[in-house]
């Protein structure tokens, strides 16, 4: 049950009233609250609304990374300048992700905290190498996304935390990404699988390349093999082939409601064949 | 003096009345409502699937403070409803499937009643479950309903003919099964009733989202074994039906026992959740189907072999059958026809009726065989239907008389409007080129009863109209309005004997105390059965307005006409008199009279009897819809690009509400064919929300061409037919037929979800 609840303006503030244990942060509330009312997720004895942290909202070019502030909206990722210019598979992720309702709600800072191993944001974030930084009472310290999630629904994010920045360091030039989400509708659909493939075009192929799962594991994933059967190889049938069956023996999807596992890796083959013959395209 | 020319509201674009109010807002559902004093009722579910239940414990629930009643089967009449009346309210024996009711509170708040559901304390003994009907009739099968033993809820046979000389007289024999799906109505507005009672009259008035408010009465009247004279129905604006509200489900007498036991008003609303998991779901079938054909295409036999699984009650789902087979009898000639179908009892949940009552179902199998006839042949598909297509005067085995038929101009529009026959051979030739994406045409026509369907010994509607001193007029119909337009084409249809703009109507049709009796909606019967008896009733008001009017013009009645809100000379619409000064007249004099009438419009049609023969409904409708789609090899998407569809509607009456109809079916049948799947294990629903439960959006609907053949209905109301039910109906199986035209897999078994596709394509099991 809710005890207390407090509406923080300053990240001090919700910092402090995270403090005391227990606290359950809400920002958007596309998640918090069917979960919550679906029964999946119990609220804490505090109610720590972050949306009106000022310091949280915001994109900023700073040096060599573009600093997302967490409580960016969906909406805005599809139509902010920076991201548009900088980071386009994320704006095109964002194009993709639910409704326009849920996107004018629902916050980047709560599809990464939320941690989902389907959150439609995490693919496009970790094929940019994006980095978070969490803040509690005691400092602050910043984290590969990678590294960030522990299970479905789980992150190493810890009670006292709070999620204050996205960073993605600015992608070198010839950099390429995709980003592929499948469901079965068009629109307004979790992901059954999604895709993401990234790297430096030259010489036909892909250098430093970077490939991002979602829906496939119990977190969003990297996919070191299928980067290591593209690295560096010319895009032709036989070695996209072989990063589409790499690809498909490295995801561990499991069978539920949306699909079996045996379907899932199929999509996954299939998706990654598909990118990889658009990129070659060019 | 003025002159006012002939004009006419049949066939306009007449937007529904109650759209204003919806657009706005403003309309308040049952949601919406508060009576002084009402308490909040709640249901506890059981988790079970089959149990007997050894003990239930309310006395911690009755304790909480805010709860004023705990119900259990024990405090209650055992009284069983549905159809087979197998289905008690609240379940004291044992339960048969998840939904199952087995004790209700009524409480100050829902936070109460939620808080006292957890407080009830049951105890089950686990007893073996039944999720497969095939396995039903089998030695040793569980025993769902001990009056049933054997685990049979109903059966339906039907013959004419000789299936073994149309057999025997067959060049062709095709056999297949189908297996069509659990799927749920999902209307807007969710389950909902307030019951109030006074204990000291005894009147009862429930606020009621029912499609049937008069046989909800009797129905009432029944289980509560209460006198119906006292039972009251006000129907709320509801917030779809599609069918789902034809039946009398548990929630409704347990919401009035629990106003009973409180002496409160007690409302009871579902939450989306318990909407998926306790509302009636279509009814899933295996069809086998065998069908022959001659060379020169001729349809010689039909057999058919059904299995509907009846859950763990009986609800209008089981009566499908009736339907079905009139589109394995009629639909084409078929010389020799013999059908069984049995529904039988299992513990998965059970099914109701659903806009198209089994149509769909009968439809997917028996358009798909009618496609692969023809390749066996060698014979174009459309030429094949032509060939066997029903035609006007007609009379089929079944007893089915065909007065007025479009069959084969709904064929040949659909089929020129879409390019289909060329389209049909350039798609089959490009399917094994090496894209991913292939595009497939696929075509469907179904037969439905269009002037009601006599299932009842009565399909009759009542009308009772007056007209105040202001030529106001106030139209009291039996027939409920559920969204479907039927308050506008009825007023509509007042409007055009009377000579009156559409604002002179107010409609009043949702107070079983004040409108007159009818069958209830249903059948796609309103247009023609209450809108026949509107006609009559202004037809009557015409008759005796004109009568005075004669006398004060000095002109017979003949030769006067009604126009534009005045009594005019027909030959030349020359004014008379202004009809409120006319209908003023009358009142304010000696003979002083109002103008009212009543009309009561039974439909000349047939109650079968056993062999199901008769001619069941006063007209039918006919259909054809072609689906053009492009099927995804590398993922199993099917994505549905245009539907040209052709539909013989008797006559065009407000070509808005028409064009709503068709293409909300449009995309409901699309949504069963491609996305819409209940999935259960262990007769446990794994997906009741919308996020896993996929209804079609936006985005998905595809272009649609939309055409009406007029065929003028001798009996209809000036010439239309119904086609509430009849956009959905096809598209399933013209779906089916596109992507088999695609990718040369034939899909016999439902929903074309993509993972379901994919495997099909990859041959897979």
């Amino acid at each position: 049950m809710v005890e207390r609840y407090v509406a923080a303006k300053t990240v001090e503030e919700a910092l402090e009233a995270l403090s005391g244990g227990d606290a359950t942060v809400v920002a958007g509330g596309t998640d918090v609250m069917p979960q919550s009312q679906a029964g999946r997720l119990k609220l804490g004895r505090t109610l720590v609304n972050i949306r009106r942290v000022a310091a949280l909202s915001g994109l900023a070019l700073t040096g060599d990374e573009i600093n997302i502030g967490p409580l960016t909206t969906v909406a805005d990722l599809n139509e902010h300048d920076l991201i548009r210019q900088h980071l386009p598979v994320l704006a095109d992720a964002a194009d993709k992700f639910a409704s326009p309702q849920i996107r004018n709600m629902g916050t980047i800072g709560g599809n990464v905290c939320n941690a989902s191993p389907a959150g439609d944001l995490l693919v496009p974030l970790l094929l940019l190498n994006a980095e978070v930084e969490l803040r509690s009472s005691n400092g602050r310290r910043r984290m590969k996304l990678q590294d960030f999630f522990a299970g479905p629904g789980k992150s190493h994010k810890k009670p006292g935390e709070l999620l204050t920045a996205i960073l993605a360091p600015l992608p070198k030039a010839g950099f390429t990404a995709r980003f592929e989400k499948f469901g079965t509708r068009p629109a307004l659909d979790i992901s059954t699988v999604s895709v993401g493939i990234a790297g430096v075009m030259a010489y036909g192929g892909l250098q430093e390349v970077r490939v991002a799962f979602g829906a496939v594991a119990p977190t969003p994933m990297r996919g070191p093999a299928t980067e290591h059967a593209l690295e560096g190889k010319k895009l032709d049938d036989a070695a996209i082939e072989a990063a589409a069956q790499a690809a498909m023996q490295e995801v561990k999807p499991i069978s539920d409601v949306r699909a079996t596992d045996w379907y899932r890796r199929e999509l996954v083959h299939n998706l990654v064949r598909k990118v990889l013959q658009d990129v070659a395209r060019g | 003096m003025a002159v006012i020319a002939k004009d006419s509201l049949i066939g306009r674009r007449i937007p529904k009345m109650d759209a204003p109010e919806k657009t706005a807002g403003k309309t308040r559902y049952v949601q919406d409502m508060k009576l002084p004093g009402q308490l909040v009722g709640m249901i506890l579910r059981t988790d079970r699937v089959h149990a007997r239940i050894k003990r239930i414990d309310t006395s911690r629930a009755q304790a909480l403070p805010g709860v004023h009643a705990v119900l259990t089967a024990a405090d209650i009449p055992q009284k069983p409803i549905g159809v087979n009346k197998d289905n008690p309210p609240l379940k004291g024996d044992k339960v048969r499937c998840i939904r199952d009711e087995i004790a209700a509170v009524a409480a100050e708040s829902e936070e109460i009643a939620k808080a006292a559901l957890k407080l009830i304390e049951v105890e089950y003994e686990d007893l073996p479950g039944l999720f497969d009907p095939t396995q039903a009739m089998q030695p040793g099968a569980p025993v769902i309903q001990e009056a049933k033993p054997n685990n049979i809820a109903m059966v339906f046979d039907y013959a004419h003919g000789d299936v073994g000389a149309g057999e025997a007289e067959s060049d062709v024999v095709v056999e297949d099964e189908f297996y069509l799906h659990y799927v749920t109505h999902c209307c807007m507005g969710v389950s909902g009733v307030i019951a109030d009672f006074e204990p000291t009259s005894g009147n009862l008035t429930i606020y009621s989202n029912t499609q049937v408010p008069f046989l909800h009465k009797r129905e009432f009247s029944e289980v509560l074994g209460m006198d119906p004279g006292r039972i009251r129905i006000i129907q709320p604006p509801i917030g779809g039906g599609f069918g789902s509200k034809l039946d009398i489900y548990p929630f409704e007498p347990i919401a009035v026992y629990l106003a009973k036991a409180t002496r409160r008003p007690v409302k009871l609303v579902f939450s989306r959740e318990e909407e998926f998991i306790a509302s009636p779901t279509r009814q899933p079938a295996i069809v086998k189907l065998r069908s022959g054909c001659k060379k020169d295409g001729t349809l010689t036999f039909r057999t058919v072999d059904i299995l509907l699984d009846n859950g763990g009650y009986t609800s209008w789902g089981a009566t499908i059958p009736f339907v079905m087979m009139q589109t394995f009898s009629s639909l084409y000639r078929v010389p020799h026809c013999l059908y069984h179908t049995k529904a039988v009892y299992t513990n998965n949940p059970y099914a109701g009726s659903f806009r198209g009552y089994g149509n769909l179902q009968a439809t997917f199998a028996v358009e798909q065989q009618i496609d692969k006839m023809a390749e066996a042949i060698g014979m174009d598909n459309l030429a094949f239907r032509l060939k066997n297509a029903q035609a006007p005067g007609e009379v089929t085995g079944q007893g089915m008389v065909f007065k007025s038929c479009g069959f084969k101009e709904c064929l040949t529009t659909a089929a020129e409007r879409s390019g289909y026959v060329q389209k049909f051979s350039a798609n089959a030739a490009n399917r094994s080129k090496p894209s991913a994406r292939k595009r497939g045409i696929g075509m469907a026509s179904m037969l439905h009863v269009g002037g009601g369907a006599k299932i009842y010994p009565s399909d009759g509607c009542g009308t009772i109209l007056k007209l105040d001193d202001f030529a106001h007029v106030t139209l009291i119909t039996g027939a409920s309005e559920i969204g479907q337009g039927s308050e506008t084409v009825l007023s509509q249809l007042v409007c055009e004997e009377l000579g009156l703009p559409m604002s002179a109507v107010t409609v009043v049709n949702n107070d079983t105390e004040i409108t007159p009796w009818d069958v209830g909606v249903h059948a796609s019967r309103t247009t023609f059965i209450a809108g026949n008896s509107a006609i009559g009733a202004a037809r009557k008001a015409k008759e005796k307005i004109l009568a005075l009017a004669s006398k004060v013009a000095n002109l017979t009645p003949e030769q006067l006409d009604m126009r534009g809100g005045c009594i005019v000379r027909a030959e030349d619409g020359e004014v008379v008199m202004p009809l409120p000064k006319l209908l003023r007249s009358l009142h304010f004099s000696d003979k002083a009279e109002l103008v009212m009438t009543t009309n009561y419009y039974e439909p000349p049609s047939v109650h079968q009897g056993k062999d199901f023969k008769g001619d069941v409904s006063a007209t039918y409708a006919w259909a054809t819809q072609v689906c053009e789609v492009e099927v995804d090899t590398d993922t199993g998407i099917v994505k549905l690009l245009k539907v040209t569809a052709a539909h013989d509607v008797g006559r065009v009456l407000n070509r808005l509400g028409l064009e709503g109809q068709i293409e909300g079916g449009i995309v409901m049948g699309q949504g069963y064919a491609l996305s819409e799947d209940m999935v259960f294990k262990q007769g446990k629903l794994l997906n009741p929300a919308f996020r896993d439960y996929k209804l079609m959006t936006a985005p998905e609907v595809p272009e649609m061409d939309i055409s009406f053949i007029e065929s003028m209905d001798g009996e209809g109301p000036q010439g239309a037919k119904g086609v509430g039910e009849a956009p959905a109906i096809c598209m399933a199986a013209a779906i089916a037929n596109a992507i088999y035209n695609a990718t040369g897999v034939r899909m016999t078994n439902l929903p074309f979800t993509p993972e379901n596709v994919y495997r099909a394509l990859k041959g897979a099991s």
